[in-house]
């Protein structure tokens, strides 16, 4: 039962931390489909700073490089005013292309073992606390109001004496610092980082935002469902039932089935914020 | 003018930083990477081969792009594709069966974009959302046919069984140990074929309209919804025709992992291309090039990565590029 | 006396452009202050420089006697000068409170009790009261209406600016707008009422401003005028039949137009647009225009012409009969009516009537592209095309460089040459003109009406929207005029008669609108 709960953590917690990220930057107007990339850089620059100089090095360093990918996401979509569509797919492929490349020359090829890593309850503790935290926040506090009149108007924002640029900046570097904190964790889960080794889980963690309406709390209770769903897939993997066995790539496709329902209003009425992906 | 050659040297600069980083010469890198892709005819029909999907993936985003849709679902609709063609080649092995495992697998690509075409056009959810979750249902869903029901067991890895000869596309000209495939003309013939519909037809002057000012194209008498619909279908078939042959001229059966991310290189190929079709030829050359180049790169440390990685910063300038020539038309 | 504001000799251009002109005004406070005036004015552009939002070029602003300079809107909140604008800044997500303090919530953690105790009581001073936890998308106009007024007492806001206010509101909801305003000035408030309505004037302002054209064209205390000399303050009187022999022999024809004999072209019965809200802008209307004619709508921006041509042409989702030549087209798509011979020149010229980015050519047959003479079974006849694109782009003189050239290169005024021949000349059997003469000089105009007049003769039927109401007198065979979303006929095309209409003379009260808005 223990074992149960440690895996579905395990799933759950990257998933909730991105979540959290993604909701940031979309409540404040950006599109982020580059939280896989930001984490993937995270878990990368995670590795490498973690197999030199430990594991709270390695977690303080994925966080800064995911703010700073972030904050160049920024500088694209804001000041340069590209398309924020195109700008998360080019952040994504020199994250994908760049820890492949990097981690291979610059990982320490004598060592051996695992990286060294911060424990994972402490990672838990923080995939329960940040959203618990950030949604009171959100509620009572005027950033909380700022963020989602920036995200869903941001003319008339400016209008109300607000700054939607530097609303959407400290927003965005949230996103990149709970990305880290994402990748950070995948690596102190595994004690390697691998290649690609986020796999898709911040297409995930996009698709439980948008099956929660943008909201924290059901974001991160989509999030527990599809970690559920997940570990559920790996346990019963080769069992049968009803004399047949479900493969276990159903449960893999579950979660985005489900967001393509989500999208086509299947499930409830589409909640996307008003302002998002415009400059 | 000056502003773009910055941004150029900006990239390049960019690129020779990351290589230095990883401690690679990168002058050595560079001619490798034209030596391997273009030094040889080996080489060079092996860049051709390359370029070949991924011209045809680019067509299919570069329709979709024109009627100002982002199709980021190539990937999936490739691997749809892809895996309908062969079953339907392993079923009719002739040159017929070739011709119907063609058809087939643009007919799956098809039927896996409509979803977001239509949650697009009718619903206003974003097309690039779903087209994501798409790709990842694909790849869940050929993983599971092609490791257990679809699989040839006598293989071991994941993989259909292998194709007839009679039903796979047949070779333009072959050397020794390397050839051209007739599917590069296919290619160009569906590139030069899309450039005449678009100046020709009058469905392809209302999907550019739709794409170029969708409020002006109702008064116009074009409805946007059912051209973004059909759009996103026609995409997804040339998607799905991608990877019709790369099986059926390349593969000559269908494995786990057969894409190496073709629909992200496409995508970068259409973006970058601008609004000329025919452009789509010598861009997909570079991207066929450089994937050719990264087997070779690899002998001196630099890694398959590097090369997404260059293909994101030309992503980005060309972008960026075309942002600012827009600004000062106003 | 010291006045609540004093605007002296405000002077604005943009670029070649005189948008104010010596303009002053001064308002005694707690009074209700009109500023009228036809569109383009210049009354938004006034009442922008109070808040800070443009700069005047020229001039002085005297607040409470003390002079000030406002560069931006926070300067002005700091004056205790607030603004509703004609488009609410509203933000739907919010809830009805937070949007209510946004800006003004007077610390990191605001306290939502006391705030929401605040709110009622500044509610209950406009004896009303809102669902302050409901998202404020769900408000209806009305409500959103008053929720912008609290919040300018939210920000102690003591001189307020309301741009139309009533734009969006039935006669009801208006009615009870000026009571809250009522209260607030006899607490002191100083209000600013941006209006094209004179009933509103006459009823509830205590002094009116006319401008007309950027000028000062009139101030009168409201108790020492009527409506009939602030028509004429607002429209002016001009040299019409001077100007009309100006344009020669076919218009003479047209003032000797008599009773039209003939057969009637487009029969429209209860035409409305379907969908939640949209009846608000074009009520039920009934409609015939006859083969012949140029036909004129008069009537402020933003009464339902819009709306009117969206539906004639089939883009707009409607209900209601419409007959060509007798026979029902009410089922008809966009593409249909192209084809019978229906012609638009669209409101907004670069979101509904180019494409910026293509050529001349591709642009000149836009929305005729599905015509026979440049198509042959969905295949583009390159040559015709080519040809036509010539004649569109010289029939008003455009200046372009080369029919390949991008619109985007040829000027507003050369642009809107294309599209206005785009319609003309391509056998139009009714135009439907919104503005035709926008960006056109006097030449361009008078060869446009002229093309019109000449087409009528031919057999067609023009329809044209103008706020030019000489351009209507001079060039039409009779007029509608549309006041708040209805359509009626003038019975004759004299300054008079149109300004009144157009002022809401003559239409019946619209019902109610209902509260709140699913």
């Amino acid at each position: 039962m223990t074992e149960l709960l440690t895996v579905v953590l395990n799933l759950t917690t990257p998933l909730v931390l991105a979540a959290i990220a993604g909701y940031l930057s979309e409540r404040a107007g950006v599109i982020n489909i580059a939280l896989e990339g930001k984490m993937l850089a995270a878990a990368c620059t995670a590795g490498l700073v973690g197999m030199r100089a430990g594991p709270i090095a390695a977690v303080i360093a994925a966080m800064l490089v995911a703010a700073a990918l972030s904050l160049a996401h920024v500088a694209l979509t804001q000041r340069l005013r590209i398309d924020q569509v195109v700008s998360g797919m080019a952040l994504n492929a020199v994250a994908a292309g760049g820890t492949n490349f990097l981690f291979s020359r610059l990982s320490d090829q004598d060592r051996s073992g695992r990286i060294p890593a911060l424990p994972n309850a402490v990672f838990w503790t923080l995939a329960v606390v940040v959203p618990i935290a950030l949604s009171v926040y959100v509620q009572r506090s005027r950033a909380g109001i700022h963020l989602i009149a920036a995200g869903s108007d941001a003319e008339k924002a400016r209008l109300a004496g607000l700054h939607p640029l530097r609303i959407r900046t400290v927003a965005l570097i949230g996103t990149g610092l709970l990305t880290g904190l994402a990748g950070a964790f995948l690596v102190a889960d595994t004690g390697v980082f691998t290649d690609n080794m986020t796999a898709g889980r911040g297409y995930i963690a996009l698709a439980a935002l948008i099956l929660g309406g943008w909201r924290i709390l059901p974001a991160t209770l989509s999030c527990i469902v599809l970690g559920l769903l997940t570990s559920l897939g790996l346990l019963l993997q080769g069992t049968k039932i009803n004399g047949g066995t479900v493969p276990s790539e159903f449960w893999t496709a579950l979660p985005y089935l489900a967001t393509v329902l989500a999208l086509a209003g299947f499930l409830g009425r589409n909640r996307t914020p008003t302002g998002l992906g415009k400059v | 003018m000056i502003a773009r050659i910055g941004w150029i040297i900006g990239a390049v600069l960019l690129i020779v930083g990351l290589l230095l980083a990883g401690g690679v010469d990168p002058a050595a890198a560079a001619t490798k990477l034209v030596q391997s892709s273009l030094g040889t005819p080996r080489a060079i029909a092996g860049t051709l081969e390359q370029t070949t999907p991924l011209l045809i993936a680019a067509v299919g985003v570069f329709i979709a792009l024109r009627a100002g849709l982002f199709n980021i679902g190539i990937e999936g609709q490739f691997l749809v594709g892809a895996l309908a063609a062969t079953q339907l080649a392993l079923a009719f092995p002739t040159g017929a069966g070739a011709v119907a495992a063609l058809l087939g697998g643009g007919i799956a690509g098809a039927a896996w974009a409509w979803p977001a075409g239509a949650i697009r056009a009718y619903r206003n959810g974003h097309e690039v959302i779903s087209t994501i979750m798409l790709n990842s249902v694909a790849l869940a869903l050929t993983d599971y046919l092609v490791a257990g029901p679809l699989r040839d067991p006598a293989k071991g890895t994941a993989a259909t069984f292998d194709l007839d000869p009679a039903a796979r596309l047949p070779q333009l000209w072959a050397g020794p140990g390397y050839g051209i495939s007739a599917s590069l003309i296919l290619a160009v013939v569906l590139v030069i074929a899309t450039h005449l519909w678009r100046i020709r037809r009058v469905a392809g002057y209302e999907l550019d309209l739709v794409g170029a000012n969708p409020t002006a194209a109702p008064q116009m008498g074009v409805r946007v919804a059912p051209v973004q619909v059909v759009a996103m279908m026609a995409s997804g078939a040339i998607g799905g025709l991608a990877g019709a042959v790369q099986v059926l001229a390349f593969e000559g059966r269908f494995y786990q992992g057969i894409s190496p991310g073709y629909g992200f290189d496409a995508l970068g190929i259409a973006l970058l291309a601008g609004p000329s079709t025919l452009v789509l030829i010598p861009v997909s050359l570079l991207f066929g090039a450089l994937a050719k180049g990264s087997v070779a790169l690899q002998l001196i440390g630099v890694t398959k990565g590097f090369v997404t990685v260059i293909a994101g910063i030309f992503i980005l300038i060309a972008a960026i590029v075309r942002v600012r020539r827009e600004a000062t038309h106003d | 006396m010291s006045y609540a504001v004093e605007m002296r000799r405000i002077t604005k251009r943009f670029g070649p452009v005189t948008a104010l002109d010596d303009v002053s005004l001064a308002v005694i406070p707690g009074t209700i202050h009109a500023i009228v005036g036809e569109n383009g004015a210049g009354k938004s552009t006034l009442v922008k420089a109070l808040y800070g939002a443009h700069r005047p070029d020229s001039g002085e602003i005297v607040i409470r006697g003390h002079a000030v300079t406002i560069a931006n809107s926070a300067q002005a909140l700091a004056l205790n000068i607030g603004m509703v604008s004609q488009h609410y800044g509203i933000i739907g997500e919010l809830s009805v409170l937070d949007n209510l303090t946004l800006g003004a919530e007077g610390g990191p953690f605001p306290d939502r009790h006391a705030a929401r105790r605040r709110a009622e009581s500044l509610a209950a001073r406009l004896g009303t009261t809102l669902d302050w936890d409901a998202p404020a998308h769900r408000l209806s106009a009305a409500a959103a209406q008053r929720l912008e007024i609290l919040k300018l007492l939210w920000r102690d806001a003591k001189i307020m600016i309301l741009d139309e206010p009533t734009a969006m509101l039935s006669p009801a909801d208006s009615d009870r707008l000026f009571e809250s305003l009522r209260t607030l000035v006899a607490e002191g408030t100083t209000i600013l009422l941006v209006t094209h309505r004179l009933p509103e004037v006459m009823a509830h302002c205590q002094r009116v401003t006319v401008l007309r054209q950027g000028r000062l064209t009139g101030d009168f205390p409201v108790s020492e005028t009527d409506p009939d000399q602030l028509t004429e303050a607002i429209i002016g009187r001009r040299p019409i039949d001077a100007a009309a022999r100006a344009v020669g022999e076919t218009v003479q024809t047209v003032f000797d137009h008599g009773p039209n004999s003939a057969p009637i072209r487009l029969r429209v019965t209860d035409l409305a647009l379907r969908g939640t809200g949209a009846r608000a802008k074009l009520a039920p209307t009934n409609l015939s225009l006859p083969a012949g004619e140029v036909i004129g709508i008069a009537g402020v921006d933003g009464s339902g012409q819009a709306e009117l041509f969206q539906a004639l042409l089939g883009v707009a989702p409607h209900t209601g009969r419409l007959e060509w030549n007798g026979a029902d087209i009410s089922a008809t798509s966009t593409r249909e009516r192209l084809a019978l011979g229906f012609r638009i020149i669209a409101e907004d010229r670069l979101a509904q009537a180019v494409v910026p980015d293509w050529s001349v050519l591709e642009n000149a047959v836009l929305g005729l592209h599905r015509h026979p003479a440049y198509q042959r079974q969905g295949w583009i006849r390159p040559a015709p095309k080519r040809d036509w694109a010539r004649r569109v782009a010289d029939q008003y003189q455009a200046r372009y460089a080369s029919v390949d050239a991008p619109m985007s290169s040829l000027s507003g005024g050369n642009q809107q040459r294309v599209v206005v021949a785009r319609a003309t000349e391509s056998d139009p059997q009714l135009i439907l003109a919104f503005q035709p003469s926008r960006g056109l000089d006097l030449g361009a105009i008078q060869a446009v009406y002229t093309r019109f007049l000449e087409l009528a003769a031919a057999g067609s039927t023009v329809l044209v929207v103008s706020f030019d109401l000489e351009e209507l007198q001079r060039y039409c065979h009779r007029a509608f005029v549309m006041y708040d979303g209805q359509l009626a006929e003038a019975p004759d095309l004299r300054s008079e008669t149109l300004g009144a209409m157009m002022l809401g003379q003559g239409f019946a009260p619209r019902a109610a609108s209902p509260e709140v808005a699913a």
